[in-house]
């Protein structure tokens, strides 16, 4: 792990734990100030913003499905999932795939759930031509 | 596609209920070199196999004309993510791919189908024969026996080299290094064992695997094709993990080997492995602990460098009756840089094996083939693992040619000689010219027993040197055709009693008679 990814590291585990991002930045200047590394300010921010992006990413759970007009049946068929995930529907990011043909997909908080028709009929090739 | 495979679907889709598929997550980071950075996967497990998923955003054809499916193996667990390696083309690989967790532990199938067939370090089918229809999955790692349920190493793996039989022989369940520079006859000594196991009766015949290990691809179909031709694959399995492989494959072949060799000691069966060679797979590993950024440490290895064989080479042993006495023999090849032995892996690899064989080049080039120098070679089962009447005839072999050895930088002066002197140093001449041994052409048993009893009697002692091995061919052949019962003897009781002694030597003395005009010494 470089300098600056520990640094940001450090600092998404201060705002993670409560303390305001304008606090939290304001003492790691200082910090660097009296170790003689203000220098890396830049990079860290930079880092900062990518860990910041990765946990967007982690966090936010999106919902695949072939058609828009899917998207209600699909939302009340992950109704229950979601409530696993203690995710609110809502805050569910809804994306059209029509390479899925049908069904639904839902991903997000490392897992992802797979109920579309491309996966089943893939499945059924698969089991039929590599047996 | 043809009509069945269609009709298979047909029936597929008439049955299918609807469901989803949970799986635990991650996203590609970043890709190279065959190493991918995985985002997420918080709870995969070390040694674990990711799938990599391939089809997200393509088309249903696309998808299905993937060419199956890609996979990956958890080698690092980090604060923010996971290193794996991917068991396949890279090129497959892109940032932001999903992995999904399988939690498997990397495991390979093994079956009796698998007796005669090629596979990949996966253990896939790798010559194009077709799939597998009934597999049981072995884990790739397993813990070796522990003390309790082993057994001592007492039963002994015939060769068929006379050089090793006699003097470094190998017992069921050890462990024997065959080390040497490149182009002394490593392959060649271990191809030898595999064919001698066709003279073993199929009830006691071991299994044999042969893993090649960055190897090139023509080496490997020249090997199948020998042991094809000479009748030697239908009891053999080889695993290939050619130099055109990724490391990681590479590095795992001897452990899929491995793995395949315990489905059939499990059911207490024999199994002879050959590790075609340890060096490269030391290597591979190399390689990817570099990728991975572990620490190197000497040569530029991972610290773990000495754990990697020894948890491989102990897994070779025989087990007790309760665990039904099956055995693995392993016989790993290390290759030297001009036959420096002290090398960081050489060194480690001599301390894991229960003995060695040196392979050296000068006796190679002198003719001398097998070249294995059996001065420094030794077997640390010994005498344990022979025959009684192996025993009985080898004993004082190594040290004539010990003597030999030591007498033969006078043989420039040989005029000066006193008698004695010279005749050992003719004798050691003829016990060399007896230990050599054509490559592909391993010699049973009871024909080396006999020979060497011949060697011991003096009977070459009138031959001229340079025909020894001619003379040596032709009295194996005569006792072939006139004395099958004697040899067969020998091979049914493993003795030499005193009644086969008498027939041999009757044997001897009536094949001098028929060919006196190959014994004078002039």
């Amino acid at each position: 792990m470089t300098m600056e990814s520990a640094y940001a590291q450090a600092l998404w585990k201060m705002v993670e734990g409560g303390m305001s991002p304008a606090k939290a930045v304001h003492e790691l200047r200082d910090l660097l100030k009296a170790r003689g590394r203000e220098a890396l300010l830049p990079r860290i921010g930079r880092a900062f913003a990518r860990i910041a992006e990765r946990e967007g990413k982690r966090t936010g759970v999106t919902l695949s499905v072939a058609r828009e007009k899917d998207e209600r049946a699909a939302k009340s068929a992950v109704k229950q999932i979601l409530a696993e995930f203690g995710v609110e529907p809502k805050e569910v990011n809804i994306h059209v795939d029509d390479s899925l043909i049908g069904g639904w997909r839902l991903e997000g908080r490392e897992h992802l759930v797979d109920a579309s028709y491309k996966r089943i009929l893939v499945d059924v090739y698969n089991a039929a031509t590599r047996t | 596609m043809d009509t069945s495979t269609v009709e298979k679907i047909v029936k597929e889709i008439e049955n299918i209920a609807p469901s989803h598929e949970g799986a635990h997550v991650g996203k590609v980071v970043s890709v190279g070199d065959g190493v991918v950075a995985i985002d997420g996967l918080s709870k995969a497990v070390m040694s674990e196999i990711v799938v990599f998923e391939e089809g997200k955003g393509k088309k249903l054809k696309d998808s299905m004309e993937t060419q199956g499916e890609l996979y990956g193996l958890i080698l690092n667990l980090e604060e923010d993510g996971v290193r794996a390696s991917i068991l396949g083309e890279t090129s497959r690989v892109s940032e932001g791919m999903t992995v999904k967790s399988t939690g498997r532990i990397l495991s390979v199938p093994a079956s009796e189908e698998m007796l005669g067939r090629v596979v990949n370090a996966l253990g896939e089918p790798a010559d194009g024969k077709g799939p597998f229809k009934k597999t049981t999955m072995m884990p790739v790692e397993r813990q070796a026996a522990g003390v309790i349920d082993r057994k001592g190493v007492s039963v002994p793996l015939q060769t068929g080299i006379k050089a090793i039989d006699a003097m470094i022989p190998i017992g069921r369940g050890q462990r024997e290094l065959i080390i040497g520079d490149r182009g002394t006859g490593k392959t060649t000594v271990a191809i030898d064992t595999i064919l001698n196991q066709k003279n073993e009766p199929k009830d006691k015949r071991p299994i044999c695997i042969y893993v090649a290990i960055g190897q090139k691809e023509s080496k490997t179909a020249r090997i199948a094709q020998q042991l094809r031709e000479q009748g030697a694959m239908e009891y053999t399995i080889i695993v290939d993990a050619p130099a055109s492989t990724p490391a990681a494959l590479q590095y795992l072949a001897p452990f899929s080997g491995v793995a395949i060799g315990e489905y059939f000691m499990d059911q207490g069966k024999d199994v002879l492995i050959i590790y075609d060679d340890l060096s490269k797979q030391a290597t591979a590993y190399r390689q990817l602990s570099l990728l991975l950024r572990r620490p190197p440490g000497r040569e530029a290895y991972p610290g773990d460098i000495f754990y990697l064989h020894s948890r491989l080479l102990e897994r070779a042993c025989r087990v007790s009756e309760e665990k039904g006495g099956g055995s693995i023999t392993a016989l790993p090849i290390i290759e030297t840089q001009e036959g420096d032995v002290s090398g960081y892996i050489p060194t480690n690899v001599i301390s894991i094996t229960d003995g060695q064989m040196f392979l050296i080049t000068d006796l190679f080039n002198k003719g001398i083939r097998p070249a294995i120098d059996v001065g420094i070679s030794v077997s640390r089962v010994g005498s344990a693992a022979q025959t009684k009447a192996m025993k009985g005839v080898a004993g004082g072999i190594k040290l004539e040619l010990a003597q030999f050895r030591d007498l033969e930088a006078f043989m420039q002066f040989a005029s000066d000689l006193d008698k004695e002197t010279a005749d050992r140093i003719e004798s050691g001449r003829r016990m060399v010219e007896v230990l050599k041994q054509k490559n592909g052409a391993p010699i049973p048993i009871e024909k080396q027993v006999a020979v060497l009893y011949a060697a011991n009697s003096k009977f070459f002692a009138e031959v001229p040197v340079g025909k020894v091995t001619a003379v040596e061919a032709q009295f194996t052949q005569f006792l072939d055709a006139q004395y099958a019962k004697t040899l067969a003897e020998i091979k049914k009781s493993g003795q030499l009693s005193d009644d086969t002694k008498k027939k041999l030597n009757i044997a001897a003395g009536e094949f001098q008679l028929a060919h006196k005009e190959l014994f004078s010494s002039t």
